[in-house]
């Protein structure tokens, strides 16, 4: 056992801490950590923090781990600390539509106990029905329901935080109206544990709808579908979620499945029907599915999973109006999927948004290899930030991640980036390289 | 008052924006002196109005060049003194720059400048069944470059959220001149949430020159009913209970005894009764078809809480007169006193009843005439405090209850202020919320976006010497 790891058991409880030999698990980007360690409260993960700083480890905060695939590669990982073990619900206050919880609370946890008094929180990010509450603020990603409810950002009211140098920010508060001071907590989400770790969060819940309906419409092809999707979206009414949805090849060794535009209806009972009539109207056409209730919930829960078993995942954003214009430059990515491995290539877009997922079951390595795939996402990148938008590698072989980088160009706003992670964290050992700077 | 603006600066912001945009006259230097909050005046040294990002980069590189700082100011309707600039500032007012520059109704965006007023905003998108949600209540007058940096709210936020939920993108110039251009809709570049924390710095960041904002299709239907209560706290705990209901209305708004009686006896009379103690607007939007419902579990909410009457709009016309009373209550109060504190204070919205009694408990100790008109649903109070600034003794029991009613909100899980700001009103209260180390990395913050301390000084943080240790 070296001397460091030494000094971190020494404050740790057995079985609260583990080393090189057991990190498998906790391996980011391929670099395996030296040591995971579970603290049980904020003042712990304060004094690994601080042990960490003394001795120069890098850390790399998490909650169960969903998240360690996708983000930058950092720079280095000595420590992992992952809030498994911080995961309690501290507070519900229906009357209040406000919760308090601990980082490392569940998400599914989390729904499960505010469902009781019929309330919930609206964040629907990928893969994260098993992933924990302070990962899901710290990477601040959304999935369908943003297009009614918004990212993590619009729900978070308050979190305790960690910083680098280990001191606790009490940011934000119980209240959904807060303008006193600068609003750090918008800062700490979305930020990839790069300015601290966040311990508690304060957030708003929402009365569960009455009514849960998903409307199917099934499409020729994908082209057709970000058409009618686009359409849907322009109706007059705000709509909970419309999404493109293009499975893959191959699902469950079975060929020939469609493409569908899933919308989502959250209303009461007799608005439901309303908006359904309103949809299908701007749709033109009757040709639909009904999902109710349970079975329209678990549509949109098959959407969070789209990713898993995924080598490549792209998320790529142009102005929602040029959907179309993007599924098309998606076909042909789907040419760098192997056509003999696994499910193919799936789509999902946020046709609100303008945010569409490329998932590819295992890249083609047989013409070009990987080279003709770092080509073209190489270019496909620069000419989407070229015309204002983004593509992020969420996913990808290693070799990719580390040519490449996960995110593009951040911009002008490189420097105050820099100067803001010297702010929260002087000592530079949290997550490194997870953004991009 | 002499002019301090030296004489080399002055001509060569003239060159830049042109001779008639540079203010250096005492009288008109007047007009700048305070902003909504009036009990602060100061006229500034000078008032530059320049028309687009670029003369706003090249007048701050100039003036931080010769180490002179600066305020903006949109159009001055602030409530908490964040746009008062000393004699030796120069005010960047965004007056001249009210282009919408790009109206998007097939992506439901706009980019607009600075200076575009709130409101002409929502007209302008209105032809496509669109418009933007943050509602203050100056909206007619005050500037989105103003909401920015005020993260503004309003009496819909309830529903639709504050200022920062609709701002995508924005252009900035810091102090030195640089231009930034942050965020973009749908955009994700592994960056930190820069809109988000620049939305709400009061002007002490940088100047927002250019905005990129979501607009949101218009409610197909509306409807209002008001409730009539013979107690403020009842009416208070009837907001919790049609929250706790599961409903969320586009609006929860109380009007207190006082500011009934004040409308009615004002030309704006809406014909609410002046013996009520609380007046409850609650209005729904959405889907015609689910609103009636909604309505009538709201009104059982409302009686079971003790309403003596319900009064439900059958017109666009009778919607109107509800709204009367609480859009008309600041103008009818400012006839009745000389002057007027508007305060800002938010509480979970469950202790509503309590703190609405503390407040009348300190009206009633310090002698002064607490008028309560607020956003009920977000827990968002607004105790206007009648006096008369002639009166110094009286001003001193006004300075005295304000603190106290800040401490009890504070003490009931609340904030100093849920959408007017800390500008240089509040200062001294946050060390009522933030502690020592979340006040210094706000000041780290503003250092990494002004490191030379040029932008709007003297605002949102207390001194050090006022920190807790």
């Amino acid at each position: 056992m070296n001397a460091v790891m030494a000094r971190l058991s020494g404050r740790m409880q057995a079985g609260q801490i583990i080393d090189g030999s057991q990190t498998g698990a906790w391996t980011i980007c391929e670099k395996a950590p030296q040591a995971v360690a579970f603290p049980e409260n904020q003042d712990e993960v304060a004094e690994l923090l601080s042990i960490a700083n003394e001795e120069a480890w890098h850390c790399v905060p998490c909650g169960s781990g969903t998240w360690l695939r996708g983000g930058g590669r950092p720079q280095a990982v000595d420590l992992v600390l992952s809030l498994n073990r911080m995961d309690k619900l501290l507070a519900h206050e229906p009357e209040d539509l406000f919760f308090e919880a601990q980082g490392g609370v569940r998400l599914d946890e989390l729904q499960e106990q505010v469902s009781r008094h019929g309330q919930w929180l609206p964040l629907d990010p990928p893969g994260a029905a098993r992933g924990s509450l302070g990962a899901t603020v710290g990477i601040g990603c959304a999935g369908p329901l943003r297009a009614a409810f918004g990212t993590p950002r619009d729900h978070v009211l308050g979190a305790t935080v960690v910083t680098g140098d280990g001191k606790f920010l009490r940011l934000g508060g119980k209240v959904v109206k807060n303008v006193a001071g600068f609003d750090l907590l918008k800062l700490m989400t979305g930020s990839w544990g790069t300015l601290g770790v966040i311990t508690k969060v304060t957030g708003r819940l929402y009365p569960l709808p009455e009514a849960d309906r998903t409307l199917l419409f099934e499409c020729q092809d994908s082209a057709e579908c970000a058409v009618l999707a686009r359409l849907i979206v322009s109706a007059p009414i705000i709509l909970a979620a419309v999404e493109v949805l293009v499975p893959g090849q191959r699902e469950n060794g079975q060929s020939g499945s469609t493409p569908v535009v899933a919308v989502r209806l959250l209303e009461s009972r007799a608005a439901v029907e309303q908006a359904e009539r309103i949809v299908v109207d701007q749709a033109g056409t009757a040709q639909f599915r009904q999902l109710e209730g349970g079975r329209s919930r678990a549509a949109f829960a098959k959407v969070q999973n789209m990713e898993e078993g995924a080598e490549l995942v792209l998320r790529l954003n142009l102005l929602p109006s040029r959907l179309p214009e993007l599924m098309e430059l998606a076909w042909e990515l789907a040419e760098l999927s192997d056509p003999n491995a696994g499910w193919g290539v799936r789509m999902a877009a946020h046709a609100e948004s303008g945010i569409l997922r490329i998932m590819i079951s295992r890249v083609d390595r047989r013409e070009g290899g990987l080279d003709r795939v770092r080509a073209i996402l190489y270019r496909l990148r620069l000419s989407l930030e070229s015309e204002g938008g983004s593509l992020v590698i969420s996913e990808a072989p290693l070799d990719i991640v580390r040519d490449l980088g996960v995110w593009g160009d951040v911009g002008s706003a490189g420097a105050l980036m820099r100067g803001l992670q010297r702010e929260f964290d002087p000592g530079g050992i949290l997550s490194r390289g997870r953004l991009g700077t | 008052m002499q002019n301090s603006l030296p004489k080399a600066i002055e001509k060569e912001l003239k060159r830049t924006v042109g001779d008639d945009w540079v203010l250096t006259q005492p009288e008109r230097l007047l007009a700048y002196e305070s902003d909504g909050l009036t009990a602060y005046r100061s006229p500034p040294g000078a008032v530059v109005l320049p028309k687009n990002t670029d003369e706003i980069s090249r007048v701050l590189g100039m003036l931080s060049e010769a180490d002179i700082t600066v305020v903006p100011r949109g159009a001055g309707t602030g409530l908490s003194g964040g746009a008062l600039a000393g004699a030796n500032s120069v005010v960047i007012g965004t007056a001249r720059m009210k282009r919408i520059l790009k109206l998007d109704p097939e992506n439901r965006l706009a980019l607009v400048q600075s200076g575009v007023v709130n409101a002409d905003l929502s007209a302008a998108a209105s032809p496509f069944g669109l418009y933007y949600a943050p509602d203050p209540s100056s909206q007619s007058a005050c500037t989105l470059g103003g909401n920015v940096a005020e993260n503004s709210g309003g009496p819909h936020c309830l529903k639709y959220g504050v200022t920062s939920r609709y701002v995508t993108g924005l252009t900035v110039v810091t102090y030195d001149g640089t231009v930034l251009d942050l965020g973009g809709f749908g955009r994700e570049l592994g960056s930190y949430d820069l809109v988000g924390v620049f939305v709400g710095s009061e002007g002490c960041f940088g100047i927002v020159t250019e905005i990129e904002v979501r607009l949101l299709p218009r409610p197909e239907g509306v409807q209002t009913i008001l409730g009539i209560f013979d107690k403020i706290e009842d009416a208070g705990r009837a907001v919790t209970a049609i929250m706790a209901e599961g409903l969320l209305p586009a609006a929860l708004e109380i009007i207190d005894g006082p500011t009934i009686r004040a409308v009615e006896e004002s030309v704006f009379a809406g014909g609410y009764p002046t013996d009520a103690e609380a007046a409850l607007v609650v209005e729904f939007d959405g889907l015609e078809s689910g609103l009636t419902a909604d309505i009538a579990r709201a009104i059982v909410k409302c009686r079971a809480e003790g309403a003596r009457d319900i009064r439900a709009a059958e017109s666009e016309e009778e919607r109107l007169a509800l709204w009367q009373g609480r859009k008309k209550a600041f103008g009818a109060m400012g006839r009745i006193a000389t002057d007027l504190l508007v305060q800002d204070a938010t509480v979970p919205r469950s202790r509503l009843p309590e703190v609405l009694g503390q407040i009348s408990e300190i009206g009633s100790r310090y002698d002064l005439m607490i008028a309560n008109v607020f956003h009920a649903g977000d827990g968002n109070l607004h105790p206007n405090i009648l006096f008369d600034r002639g009166d110094a003794e009286q001003l001193a029991r006004v300075e005295q209850a304000s603190k106290e009613i800040m401490c009890a909100c504070v003490e009931a899980g609340g904030t100093i202020t849920g959408e007017h700001g800390v500008g240089i009103d509040k200062r001294s209260y946050m060390t009522l919320v933030h502690g020592h180390d979340e006040l210094e990395a706000m000041r780290g913050v503003k250092a990494v976006f002004d490191p030379m301390s040029g932008m709007n000084p003297g605002k949102v943080l207390p001194d050090s010497a006022e920190l807790p240790s």
